[in-house]
């Protein structure tokens, strides 16, 4: 290798240089690698807040596409609809369940079997005459002579 | 002052946090002062050590101890120091833009006379003949360590310490002048050896 005198500045300027130099003095400040030394760490911290945002936002969003509104309560009124327009299938009652003691006028008919109608006003005129047994009391017509 | 050679005679296991601390202590104080030299800003120098400090520790596991790991994190920071120049030259020049027309304030003598001369006149050299004259004159380091530093060839090394001492000398001339004899003695050579 040639020599390098050409770099020589001399021990004047070599020293003028080390004077200079030793005066400045490092700041000794935290070091900024240590406190960068775990990101993954304060990602990790941050992971389940990221994830409730997450849920709350695609929430809103599922509503509002729904309904059409930014109103959370107009939400919740839709849900309720929905849930109270499709109830549940019910599946047979269990045996266990004890039966309501039937009431009187409450009663259910048994399937297969008709109910019985209703009495309603007859046209008087059309009246084709019955035992009349027991509506004497709630004042039928005249009985027509024979 | 303790040549890079006997700073790393105690060997550093690449990815120790340990180690890498003992390194911050030991190295942090040198590559401070050289880059205070090369950009004559003390906050900009320990914000660029900082941060070549921050890229050092997440190399760390890379690093391969074929060369001195003071050397290595001198040659980050080097390389944060051009980057921070490079971009306060453009911040310059947009300021000087922003002033045309305005009349300019000239520097307080106060303050040019609180800086050395000769970290002044270092900070008018490009930052990478400073960095080598820094490491050689100041650090001690030899052509070989200086390479690795500056990640160049030895060859580079010694063109560059020559143009340095060229500009320098051109600098300095007139403050030298009593003591020219002494500083730059024509008569008296000064070999640095091969190391």
């Amino acid at each position: 290798m040639p020599k390098t005198d050409d770099d020589a500045l001399g021990p004047a300027l070599e020293r003028r240089l080390r004077r200079e130099l030793n005066r400045v003095q490092p700041r000794f400040s935290s070091p900024r690698y240590a406190s960068a030394a775990h990101p993954r760490v304060r990602t990790w911290r941050l992971a389940p807040v990221a994830l409730g945002v997450s849920l709350v936002s695609i929430l809103a969003l599922s509503g509002f596409v729904a309904t059409g509104s930014a109103n959370p309560v107009v939400w919740t009124e839709r849900v309720v609809t929905v849930i109270e327009s499709n109830p549940p299938p019910t599946s047979e009652p269990s045996p266990a369940q004890p039966k309501a003691a039937p009431r009187e006028g409450s009663e259910t008919p048994e399937p297969g079997r008709t109910p019985e109608p209703t009495e309603s006003p007859e046209p008087s005129d059309s009246h084709s005459g019955s035992d009349g047994a027991g509506d004497s009391s709630h004042g039928s017509p005249a009985p027509i002579d024979h | 002052m303790p040549a890079l050679a006997d700073l790393d005679s105690e060997a550093y296991e690449p990815g120790s946090s340990e180690d890498f601390d003992r390194l911050y202590r030991t190295a942090y104080p040198r590559v401070y002062r050289t880059l205070a030299a090369i950009l004559g800003d003390r906050e900009a120098a320990e914000d660029c050590v900082q941060d070549a400090f921050v890229q050092a520790f997440q190399a760390w596991k890379r690093w391969r101890p074929d060369a001195p790991a003071e050397a290595w994190v001198h040659r980050i920071a080097v390389n944060r120091a051009i980057s921070y120049r490079r971009s306060a030259k453009l911040r310059q020049i947009g300021e000087v833009v922003r002033r045309l027309g305005r009349p300019v304030h000239p520097a307080d003598p106060a303050d040019i006379a609180a800086q050395g001369d000769l970290l002044t006149a270092l900070r008018s050299l490009p930052p990478k003949l400073a960095a080598a004259i820094v490491l050689r004159h100041y650090h001690g380091y030899n052509n070989r360590e200086i390479a690795a530093a500056l990640g160049v060839s030895e060859r580079t090394v010694g063109t560059r310490l020559r143009q340095a001492g060229e500009r320098l000398r051109a600098v300095l001339q007139p403050s030298f002048s009593l003591d020219a004899a002494g500083a730059f003695p024509s008569d008296q050579r000064e070999l640095y050896a091969e190391d």
